[in-house]
């Protein structure tokens, strides 16, 4: 399996007054089971680029390749593509429809054809593992609370089992508590279903912990796509697209310049906690 | 795309027309509109077209988006011209079956034909200079004296004014779902119409729910910041009449004079 873009182009409104460039020549390539972060500030072209991994829109110029064929080629069945592709858009929870929750789970996999206890089947997973208790499966999903309304869209388009899950800003508009539950939940189903995950954001601290690849995208270009460490080496240049590392490795930096003999190149809360203890630890 | 519904057809340019005030506008266009059925003779259509041609060049709309226009209409146009053509009764010149082509039935097509065209290409200039802003604001002004018979003016011209505002959002906001659901693979493409008005579902119930959220939050909003209707509300930008608003209500008062004459003296 692999999903590969040659040099993407993109323009809204092409060909009007209006014309606006969002993504200008993008080149990447996504395998399997990897666990992708996908960041860049506000209007940089994230949502637009992921909209063309699954042929949502359509390229102005350059080739979306899924397993080294054309998705705008004539005869390649895109809605096909979108279950093995299945992307989870911004604010999810605004395109559920159905009466209960397990119904409308249930609408992305019977799409695929899958017959209805199938469909049930899977939306049973996939609820499962966005940790929706089976004691919602028969409300309506407008009577949910928010944070409970995006597990389940995230479900809708689990259930399908994409090989290649994108995610939108999941944690938009949620309190630090739902934040973390959903992206744990979303490492929990990246580690069990060993499918490749896209998680889209523009807080570094956000998805740091979680990837073990990052994409910075910067007015429609990529500008970097490496692995976490790297990436947040090139502070200056983060901050220059309205990015920033990790709060924790300002922290690291700021303790490395006072003299602590402390690793910059932590990520996590926890690997800083090890690495000044380790400090500390022989002055007792 | 929806930056057109938003402006409506508004062409963007600074022109006389354009900085008329509304009311100007609108009661030129009423009046332009009245002019065009006062009489029956072709001769009645000069002082129109004129009138007409020099508002174009006036207010510097290209000449092809003011044709534009006309399109939506070309359906309409040749009904009522086969209708006129076919239903007339006179001189017959060409006739079989239960069809009879008379030569009035001609004059009175091609008599149509002009004065639609007339009239639409009339009313683009109007929706082509004016934003749907100003034009409700202009029709809440002039339609003012109705509130003396309880006409609730400036509650109409607000409820106006949102529908406006909330076009591009649900536009918006259309796109967004049906691309949510097409992700889930939905299919809003293919099939017959009854699978298609049922494919429909997926996106017409979280619109309208996300329609009446919207109202709900604006309504709050509008009450959090004391907006209780037209009573001692005033304006930020008031309307007020400058000196080419009296003298275009001088040259359209001249051409309605005119017209007037043209009609009781038959020309
Ligand atoms: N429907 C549209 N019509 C016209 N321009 C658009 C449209 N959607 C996005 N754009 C423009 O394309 C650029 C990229 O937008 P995009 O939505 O991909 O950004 P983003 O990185 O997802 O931002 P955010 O973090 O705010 O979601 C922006 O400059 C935006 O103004
Ligand atoms: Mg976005």
């Amino acid at each position: 399996m692999e999903l590969k873009t040659q040099n993407l182009v993109y323009e809204y409104d092409s060909g009007t007054d209006y014309a606006k460039r969002a993504l200008d020549g993008v080149d990447i390539t996504i395998g399997k089971n990897e666990f992708i972060g996908l960041i860049g500030h506000t209007g940089s072209g994230k949502s637009t680029l992921i909209q063309h991994l699954n042929g949502l829109l359509k390229a102005t110029e350059g080739q979306v390749l899924w397993n080294g064929r054309d998705i705008y080629s004539a005869g390649f069945d895109r809605r096909e593509l979108r279950g093995h592709v299945g992307l989870v858009f911004q604010y999810p929870e605004y395109q559920l429809f159905e009466t209960t929750v397990l119904k409308d789970v249930c609408f992305g996999p019977k799409n695929r054809g899958l017959s209805e206890e199938d469909a049930i089947c899977r939306a049973r997973e996939a609820l499962t593992l966005t940790g929706i208790d089976e004691k919602y499966y028969e409300s309506s999903p407008f009577d949910l609370s928010g944070g409970q309304k995006r597990r389940v869209a995230i479900a809708g388009v689990l259930a399908m089992q994409p090989e290649i899950l994108i995610l939108d800003e999941p944690t938009a508009g949620l309190d630090p508590g739902g934040r973390d539950e959903i992206l744990g939940r979303v490492a929990g189903i990246q580690r069990e279903t060993g499918s490749t995950v896209i998680l889209v954001s523009h807080s570094m601290d956000d998805i740091a912990e979680y990837v073990d690849r990052i994409i910075v995208i910067d007015k429609g270009c990529i500008a970097f796509d490496d692995v976490p460490v790297r990436v947040f080496s090139h502070v200056e240049e983060l901050e220059k697209m309205g990015l920033s590392a990790p709060q924790i490795t300002y922290v690291m930096h700021t303790l490395k310049n006072a003299g602590f003999n402390v690793d910059t190149d932590a990520i996590t809360v926890k690997e800083a906690v090890d690495s000044i203890m380790g400090q500390i630890r022989p002055h007792f | 795309m929806f930056k057109d519904i938003t402006l409506g057809q508004y062409y963007k340019t600074d022109s006389v027309i354009h900085m008329l005030d509304p009311r100007v506008k609108l009661a030129g266009t009423l009046i332009y509109i009245i002019t065009l059925f006062l009489g029956k003779s072709f001769f009645m259509f000069i002082p129109a077209a004129v009138f007409l041609v020099s508002m174009i060049i006036l207010s510097k709309v290209p000449v092809s988006y003011v044709l534009r226009g006309i399109k939506p209409i070309i359906p309409l146009i040749i009904i009522s011209s086969v209708f006129n053509l076919i239903l007339t009764p006179g001189n017959v010149l060409v006739g079989f079956w239960i069809i009879n082509i008379t030569s009035e039935g001609i004059y009175m097509a091609v008599f149509m034909i002009v004065r639609l065209l007339l009239l639409i290409t009339g009313a683009s200039i109007l929706t082509l200079t004016t934003t749907p802003t100003k034009l409700t604001d202009g029709m809440e002004m002039g339609l003012r004296f109705l509130k003396v018979f309880k006409v609730p003016v400036h509650e109409i011209a607000m409820m106006m004014s949102i529908a406006l505002r909330f076009i591009p959002i649900l536009v918006e906001e259309t796109d967004k779902i049906k691309k949510a659901q097409m992700a889930r693979g939905a299919d809003f493409e293919s099939g017959n119409i009854f699978k298609r008005a049922k494919a429909m579902i997926p996106l017409l119930v979280p619109l309208f729910v996300s329609a009446f959220r919207r109202a709900g939050d604006l309504a709050m909003a509008m009450e959090a910041r004391c907006y209780h209707g037209s009573e001692g509300r005033t304006r930020m930008k008031p309307l007020i009449y400058a000196r080419r608003d009296y003298i275009a209500y001088a040259i359209v008062l001249g051409y309605l004079g005119l017209m007037i004459v043209m009609a009781v003296f038959g020309v």
